[in-house]
This record gives structure tokens, C-alpha cells and sequence, in this order.
């Protein structure tokens, strides 16, 4: 057999197996920038969630100077206070009940009058 | 080496105290209360489907800091360290953090809180839980005639030596953990209520009016009442709180009788005697309830130099002394429905609350 013709399919082979690695390789890189774009994302919108669900209770309270009361827009409007600070006296305990159709609240505090005063 | 006493499960009788929903005419939040470490316990929380999980959830954390550090349960992992006369311990997780945060409160308030004070309120009388009043119990002081036994001063946080879970107690001392657990109690349950309702919504935690929120608050902030008596009937300030927490520590609560001496429960570490300074009630605003907590306390001891301390600390306040004389701190608002800025970052958390 002519040498010349016996290398044409190995020349061509190597061809072939240029062109695969090269198209390989781009969608290699294509898929990488796909996937590092994809994960970015998702690790921004995990922590702009993560900052909004934990507030200052978490990571000793850093987001605390922004508690002034501008941040909360998501939450309901609430008017009535819903507890007080005050020193802890004795036990408090709350009974709701309905009479005649309505809510009756009443709050008992365990303590005889003089012995906590 | 000793091995605490984990594994005691006998419920304190606040433990079968059932939660009670309570009416507020509104149903974007949730309310309910109940009894809970010789005092009451108020969760507020939205969404109102929530309501459920939060009570279990702080239920579980109030039942687990009882028996971790109460000093009136005598099988409480506390008690049992109080009665071992000395020694090197190991804590469990849970104690361990609350004599850390205990102790590093007491490195921030340069003393002014001690939980070596233990000794100092056996000796005033204060050696039972308020609550067992209700049941039938003696108060505090236990006998009216007898006269309050000699003071006896702290002998000093220094002293107690924790590494980790190990904790060297000298003979002698008794700890008392109540500048600092009500704080971490509720710093605790808001933590452990966010966890359970997979971090929707928002929830307040009040553990005898010491509050703390997280998660996202109502609009403008969580409205918290701030009384200068436990039984005030108005309010003497309606404020807003988006973060963090507030406390308040007065001489008005948690008095008893003793001979001819009218005691309370806020012991001065460096004499202990009742704390005797201008102030009546000090509201504090902080990041962690456990820093709101220590500091509304070393307040009270501090006496006159409380503003002065508030001040360096850089707390928001709310003071006011026996003659009814107010004084406000570091922003804190004049006016009703404000927010409280509350100051980033703990002083008594490592690395933040755990």
C-alpha cells in the first residue's frame, strides 16, 4: 500500500478527534459559566432571605441599629400593644372565656396583697 | 470530676399551666400567655397560623431552662451544684451557656450583676420561688418576726472559673442566675419559634416583661407597653420594637417583709443588701434580652452612677427614680408609638446568641 495513502485516514482521524475536543472544551467552559452565573444567584437571593427572616435576634443582634421601625414593611399593621416591659412581678395568669357571646379576659395574679408589695 | 444532674424530668407545677389564647380584637397577630418560671410567659406572633408551634416551641425552652437553672427547684442541674459544696463540673450544654452568659455579664457590668449573689439572697429570705405563694407556701423570709440575717456580699464572678462545659466552683458559692436567665430565656424561644415555623413571619417573646422579637416585625415595630409597676393599670409608654429586645428591672416587684425591713429582690453584689440607689424602674433596650436584661439590673445597683454607665454602654433607657422623676437615654423616644433604636451587637453572647 502507498504510505501517502495509508497516513490520510490517520490524519484524518486526528482531525476528527481535534475538532471533538474542541467543541468539548467549549461547552465545558459554556457549562461552567452557566453554573457558577446559576449558583451566584441562588447564594444571593439564600442570603438576602436569611437577612430578612433573622433580624437582630441572630449573630448577637447585628442588624439591630437598623430596628428603628423602617424595615418592617412586609409585616401587618398592628396598633394595640401586645406586651408590656415592666419588672417581673409575681405570676400573671390570663383566662379567656366567651359570655353571652363575648370575650371576657381575666387576669389573676398570684399573690396575697401585702406579701409582693 | 462531677457529672450534673441531666436527666431530671419532675415538672415544676407552672410546667402543667396550659397556654391561654388571649383576645386583642386583631387577627393579623396571635397572643396567648401562661405561667412559667414563677412569672408569666406571652407569645405574640404572625402570622396567626403560627401560633401553635411558637407556644410549643417556647414551652419546650422554658421547661428546659427550669431545670437547668432554677434555684428554687431542688432538681434543677443548678440546685445540685448550689448543694455540691465545690468541685469541678461538667455542665450540661444548656447550664453551661447560662453561667457563661451570666458571667460575662458580670465582666461587662464590672460586677454590678454577680451570680455569686446566691448566698446573699438565701440570707435576705429570698429562698423560694414567688409562685409558691399562690400554692399555700410561706413567702420569701419565710418567718415574718425574724429579722433578714447578716449581709452577706458576693464573693465574686472571678472566682468561678468556666471553660467550656467545665465549670471550677469554689466551696461556699451559690449561684443565682436571675440578672441574666430571663434574657436568655427569651432570646432562646424567639430563636427556637423562628426554627420552628421555618423563619415566616415574626414573633415576640416576653418572659416576665423582658421581650425579645425577631423574624420580620409588624409595620413600624412589635408595640410594647412599658409599665413602671408589674400591675399598673396605664401603661407609661407605648414604644416600637423592630429588633432586638427591652427589659425592665424595679424594686417594685418581688418585695417581701422581713421583721421591720421591707426587702427586694435586686441584691447590690458589693454589699448584699437590696440595692438602695434614685432609681425605682429602669427600662433597657439592646440587642439580646440577655444584654437588656444585665444591663436594666446593673442599672438599679448602679445607682447613682447608672446614667453614667448606660451612657459608656451605649443602651437606650428609660429610668425613673422614687420621687417619679423620668429620664431617658442613649435616643430613647419621648413620645408614645416611637421606635427604640436598638444598638447592633451583645456583650454577653460569644459570637452571638447560641
Amino acid at each position: 500500500m502507498d504510505p501517502s495513502s495509508r497516513g490520510a485516514p490517520r490524519r484524518e482521524s486526528i482531525r476528527q478527534a481535534r475538532r471533538m475536543s474542541n467543541w468539548t472544551a467549549a461547552a465545558l467552559i459554556a457549562g461552567t459559566g452557566t453554573a457558577a452565573v446559576a449558583l451566584a444567584h441562588q447564594a444571593h437571593q439564600a442570603t438576602a432571605a436569611g437577612v430578612a427572616a433573622t433580624g437582630a435576634a441572630s449573630a448577637g443582634g447585628t442588624a439591630g441599629t437598623a430596628g428603628t421601625g423602617t424595615s418592617a414593611a412586609a409585616g401587618p399593621a398592628v396598633a394595640h400593644s401586645v406586651a408590656t416591659t415592666t419588672a417581673s412581678g409575681v405570676t400573671v395568669t390570663t383566662t379567656t372565656r366567651t359570655v353571652n357571646g363575648k370575650t371576657v379576659v381575666t387576669r389573676v395574679r398570684h399573690a396575697p396583697a401585702g406579701q409582693d408589695d | 470530676m462531677t457529672c450534673g444532674a441531666a436527666g431530671l424530668t419532675r415538672p415544676g407545677p407552672w410546667q402543667r399551666a396550659p397556654w391561654q389564647r388571649v383576645a386583642t380584637g386583631d387577627d393579623t397577630v396571635a397572643v396567648a400567655e401562661r405561667a412559667a418560671l414563677g412569672t408569666s410567659a406571652r407569645v405574640a406572633v404572625w402570622p396567626p397560623e403560627n401560633l401553635g408551634a411558637a407556644c410549643a416551641a417556647t414551652g419546650d425552652v422554658l421547661a428546659a431552662l427550669d431545670l437547668q437553672a432554677s434555684r428554687f427547684r431542688p432538681d434543677s442541674e443548678l440546685s445540685w451544684l448550689n448543694e455540691a459544696g465545690g468541685g469541678l463540673f461538667m455542665l450540661g450544654d444548656g447550664l453551661a451557656e447560662a453561667v457563661g452568659v451570666a458571667l460575662a455579664a458580670a465582666r461587662w457590668t464590672g460586677g454590678l450583676t454577680d451570680p455569686t449573689v446566691g448566698a446573699a439572697l438565701v440570707s435576705l429570705g429570698y429562698d423560694r420561688d414567688f409562685a409558691a405563694i399562690s400554692q399555700g407556701g410561706k413567702p420569701p423570709g419565710g418567718h415574718d418576726g425574724e429579722p433578714p440575717g447578716a449581709p452577706v456580699a458576693a464573693p465574686g464572678w472571678p472566682l468561678v472559673r468556666l471553660d467550656g462545659p467545665l465549670l471550677r466552683l469554689p466551696p461556699g458559692i451559690r449561684l443565682d442566675l436571675g440578672a441574666t436567665a430571663k434574657g436568655l430565656g427569651s432570646d432562646r424561644a424567639v430563636r427556637a419559634v423562628m426554627s420552628a415555623t421555618g423563619h415566616r413571619g415574626g414573633i415576640l417573646v416576653s418572659l416576665g416583661g423582658d421581650i425579645a422579637v425577631a423574624g420580620t416585625p409588624p409595620r413600624d415595630g412589635w408595640p410594647v407597653a412599658v409599665a413602671e409597676e408589674p400591675d399598673q393599670a396605664v401603661p407609661s409608654q407605648l414604644i416600637r420594637l423592630a429588633a432586638g429586645a427591652v427589659a425592665t428591672s424595679s424594686v417594685s416587684a418581688r418585695r417581701w417583709r422581713r421583721g421591720d425591713a421591707v426587702l427586694h429582690h435586686i441584691v447590690d453584689p458589693r454589699t448584699g443588701r437590696p440595692a438602695a440607689g434614685p432609681w425605682r424602674t429602669v427600662t433597657v433596650a439592646a440587642a439580646t434580652c440577655a444584654d437588656a436584661n444585665a444591663a436594666s439590673t446593673a442599672a438599679i445597683v448602679a445607682g447613682g452612677r447608672a446614667q453614667d454607665w448606660l451612657t459608656a454602654a451605649g443602651l437606650p433607657a428609660r429610668m425613673t427614680g422614687h420621687d417619679g422623676r423620668v429620664c431617658r437615654l442613649g435616643g430613647w423616644p419621648a413620645g408614645d408609638g416611637r421606635p427604640v433604636p436598638v444598638p447592633p451587637g451583645s456583650r454577653v453572647y460569644a459570637g452571638g446568641p447560641r
